[in-house]
């Protein structure tokens, strides 16, 4: 018969780690909302908050260069998604053709991943500077002009696209290799026997297997790509002037660079929106 | 392995299809490692060379004195440490928390099981950077910046979420029977967790310990916001701090960066295999 403890036991295991979640990631979340509606500044947040209603909302939809950063991260997740995506397939699928030493193939593509943001960035900081880095050196040597990699506001963002790519396609292989791995390999067989092409088994047979794992895959890696700013703080600080600030940047840029937390609060309010857009449009488009 | 192409016969196609598979990966393997390499060549440069115009590939006086400069600079050598305690701290805390989270949802049957459970996976969706400003007023309310074990705390919403799910499907594959036979043996129920369960969950718990460290070594936005004093800096708040403190002194920098992921790539290289078997599990199980 079970006793009281036993009925409490899974509750009782499981409170430190909800305690932990719902005091540093549940009540803050909601916490953002608050400090949204009132007035909130780096010098005066141990005073008493003023109530302020919708004035961050306002302040914030009236400035553009929110609007540029929305467009920004378009770009910004639109480019990263796409690159990290395809590559990511097309590299994952590869190593499962009977590639030689793949196993330590696999070890080495996951390096990036397993790095620091800040690592990345850098690297690509040194890499595409406009007087000293090699980029523009390998351009120069084939007589072509140096680019302004970093410094070009129409060209700036995709240069962090490079970084991000770099960065995040390492998730993508591993994921879909995952994937891969739990595919059978009997069902190829008997493609192979029924005259199934590669190609063609790839579309019928692999597509379709792996759409669990390229449903998660996908709203993982467009998630990450909105919040993402690590690589934008470090290479470009957001600059020149706005033009590599993304939504997620902006809200730290407001908070932390201009001191206005809640106006940062209110800007992360609508990246909650957008998230949740995101996990809702992907869920109806792709979970049938 | 799949054997796909290895019952056809060799043929012209074959040949090229295979050509073309190494071709596509060595661009891939060059373009994964040659940043890499670029900064580990850079770091062994004495900073006159590092940003010298051309440049060039190989360091030709290589020295070690950048790797010195970074490990006896005391800002530097401090936020190394921190680094460490923050990470080690933080794994152990995730991997005993997440193990016992874990744990109650592979072996109970209990009322909210369900809903528990997807709303930690929901938690695993939400973007922890949203969370910075409130957090920021949160612990400066309580005093509490610059806190490392505030760090080690806050550390724990990255990773408990999916250490959970790893944990839980883990346990699951140790057949129950074992832990009934043991019961039904005279084993009492800590002992089971000693003898049985615990020793069969080693590897798991290696996986969970892996990512924890990662994700806690790796981390750079949380700590330069909550904890930017010179103090209870971490190292990757350190590296950020080249940009703003002095011109960027690449040599030194790039030392830095080299060693910031020396401990993370032996750890992850080490485990590489378990680590696809830990996502296969986890996602199949969902």
């Amino acid at each position: 018969m079970p006793s009281i403890f036993e009925k409490a036991e899974p509750y009782l295991l499981l409170t430190p780690a909800l305690a932990i979640l719902l005091v540093f990631l549940i009540f803050p979340l909601f916490w953002n909302i608050y400090i949204s509606l009132h007035d909130v500044s780096l010098t005066t947040i141990l005073r008493e908050w003023e109530y302020i209603g919708g004035t961050n909302f306002i302040n914030l939809f009236n400035d553009p260069n929110f609007y540029t950063s929305l467009k920004i991260t378009l770009m910004f997740v639109g480019g990263s998604v796409a690159l990290q995506f395809g590559i990511g397939m097309l590299m994952s699928v590869l190593l499962h053709q009977q590639v030689k030493a793949s196993g330590v193939l696999r070890a080495i593509f996951i390096i990036p991943w397993t790095i620091s943001a800040v690592i990345a960035a850098f690297s690509f900081k040194f890499i595409l500077d406009y007087n000293f880095g090699i980029l523009n050196y390998l351009l120069n040597e084939i007589g072509l002009q140096s680019v302004g990699w970093l410094s070009d506001p129409s060209i700036v963002i995709w240069s962090l696209v490079i970084a991000n790519v770099w960065y995040g396609t390492p998730f993508t292989i591993l994921f879909l290799t995952a994937g891969l791995f739990s595919i059978n390999p009997t069902i190829y067989e008997a493609a192979v026997i029924d005259g199934a092409t590669k190609i063609r088994s790839f579309i019928h047979i692999t597509l379709p297997l792996l759409k669990p794992f390229i449903v998660i895959d996908l709203i993982l890696i467009t998630i990450w790509s909105v919040n993402f700013f690590d690589i934008q703080l470090i290479m470009t600080g957001g600059g020149p002037l706005f033009a590599s600030t993304t939504a997620s940047l902006y809200m730290y840029r407001q908070a932390f660079e201009f001191g206005l937390l809640s106006k940062g609060a209110s800007a992360g309010i609508v990246l909650i929106a957008i998230n949740l857009s995101i996990a809702f449009i992907y869920h109806k488009l792709l979970r049938r | 392995m799949i054997q796909k192409t290895a019952t056809r016969s060799p043929n012209v196609w074959f040949f090229a299809e295979r050509t073309l598979i190494y071709a596509l990966i060595a661009v891939f393997l060059f373009i994964t490692l040659s940043p890499l390499a670029w900064v580990l060549s850079t770091s062994l440069k004495p900073n006159t060379e590092a940003i010298s115009f051309p440049p060039k590939l190989l360091p030709e006086n290589p020295t070690i004195d950048n790797y010195l400069f970074v490990l006896t600079d005391p800002a530097l050598a401090r936020s190394l440490i921190n680094s460490f305690i923050i990470s080690l701290g933080s794994t152990a805390l995730s991997v005993a928390v997440s193990s016992l989270g874990g744990y109650a949802f592979a072996r109970f049957e209990f009322k909210g099981k369900n809903v528990i459970m997807s709303m930690i996976l929901g938690l695993f969706m939400i973007p922890i950077v949203i969370n910075i400003i409130p957090l920021y007023t949160m612990l400066a309310n309580f005093g509490l910046l610059n806190s490392l074990i505030a760090l080690m705390l806050t550390f724990q919403i990255l990773i408990i979420p999916l250490n959970i799910l790893l944990m839980k499907n883990y346990f699951e594959t140790i057949p129950i029977e074992l832990e009934e036979a043991a019961l039904i043996d005279g084993c009492s129920r800590l002992g089971v967790l000693r003898r049985i369960t615990i020793p069969l969950s080693m590897p798991g718990f290696a996986i969970a310990a892996v990512l924890s460290f990662r994700f806690s070594w790796n981390e750079f936005i949380l700590p330069v916001v909550l904890a930017n004093r010179s103090d209870s800096m971490v190292f990757q708040v350190a590296l950020y701090q080249f940009i703003s403190l002095y011109r960027i002194d690449w040599g030194y920098l790039s030392a830095g960066i080299t060693l910031s992921l020396i401990p993370v790539l032996v750890l992850m290289l080490t485990f590489q295999k378990q680590m696809i078997k830990g996502m296969t599990l986890g996602a199949i199980r969902e």
